[in-house]
């Protein structure tokens, strides 16, 4: 059994995931076509995750920042994320092995 | 379910077994990326019915891979759900633009298959409703085999019989970030996205060097989408 505050973890970030599943079908006259929140919302994924990676590199090093390099490469090559996944991983075994 | 008709909502069985079959093969890709989440979790010593539930419960690679960055012995519950919103509000335009689909489908169906929306179900449902084949059984039939995969592969994983040791164990830390750094392709839009991507990355240095990396994924990446949306990016 997870313990209360792992459970709490999961029920908040669960929720929050749903709310933002069924909250666009719900609140769909809210967000108007090409209005502002609209490009906000579509233009924020890709900075997240570039600003995501750049702080998981500094934590992780060399071996995050090699693997980040292969996975990034794998992905635009092959377009299959379980192969960029692997590739990633791999990467940085090799480079937490060499460096 | 009920067969089509004129005055009745799109909903069908057919249409959900066409679902389904189209995503079948969902199940290996989606299950790799389980499997991959599933060793990660354990490697953060959640045990199994924890990690299980994780998948089950919030069922997003990117909201579960951005939370487990963010895991301590205390989880920061606020910075997380923060952090899933941020990562998941683009759900807010696909389920915008299913409303448009499925306004007629009535919300005791639409809410529970919402729980199974995903990125590659929505294009499938989309690319059929553009060949003239509207039908919210559709979506649903191809969400199953997509959560069959991700869960399944998370329970696949975090049971598999292997400890990470040296090389092995630092790669397995790197899964979470290895999840969202895929992603950076698809959002890739040329030589345009360098400068916002620049900022959202410096800013989150930053971020993570002062105020600890909780906030920098946020901070980072709002600097970075406030650049784009001020010169006007759309």
């Amino acid at each position: 059994m997870p313990d209360s505050r792992v459970l709490a973890a999961i029920v908040a970030v669960g929720l929050a995931s749903y709310a933002m599943r069924a909250g666009g079908f719900l609140a769909a006259g809210a967000i108007p076509p090409r209005g502002l929140l609209e490009r906000l919302l579509r233009l924020a994924p890709g900075n997240l995750f570039v600003a995501f990676a750049a702080a998981g590199i500094l934590e992780g090093g060399w071996p995050s920042l090699v693997g980040c390099l292969g996975a990034v490469a794998t992905m635009a090559a092959t377009d299959r994320e379980w192969a960029a996944l692997g590739a990633g991983f791999a990467a940085a075994a090799l480079a937490s092995a060499v460096l | 379910m009920r067969s089509s008709g004129p005055a009745r909502p799109p909903f069908t069985a057919s249409a959900f077994r066409r679902g389904f079959v189209a995503a079948l093969p969902f199940v290996v890709s989606n299950g790799v990326g389980g499997v991959v989440m599933g060793v990660a979790y354990r490697g953060l010593g959640l045990d199994f019915s924890s990690a299980v539930l994780w998948s089950l419960v919030v069922y997003s690679g990117t909201a579960q891979a951005v939370t487990l960055g963010l895991w301590t012995t205390s989880p920061p519950i606020a910075a997380m759900v923060v952090a899933c919103v941020a990562t998941n509000a683009r759900y807010l335009v696909l389920g915008a633009h299913l409303r448009q689909l499925f306004g007629d489908v009535p919300r005791r169906v639409m809410l529970p298959i919402l729980a199974l929306l995903a990125d590659a179900s929505w294009l499938m449902t989309v690319a059929e409703a553009e060949r003239g084949r509207r039908d919210a059984g559709y979506l649903l039939g191809s969400g199953v085999p997509m959560a069959i995969g991700w869960i399944g592969g998370t329970a696949l994983g975090h049971a598999l019989p292997v400890a990470p040791r040296g090389p092995l164990a630092v790669a397995a830390t790197f899964l979470p970030l290895a999840f969202v750094v895929v992603l950076l392709p698809t959002q890739w839009a040329g030589a345009r996205s360098l400068p916002p991507w620049i900022v959202s990355a410096a800013v989150a240095l930053v971020v993570a060097g002062t105020l600890g990396p909780s906030w920098a994924m946020l901070l980072g990446g709002g600097a970075g989408t406030l650049v784009s949306a001020l010169r006007g990016d759309a």
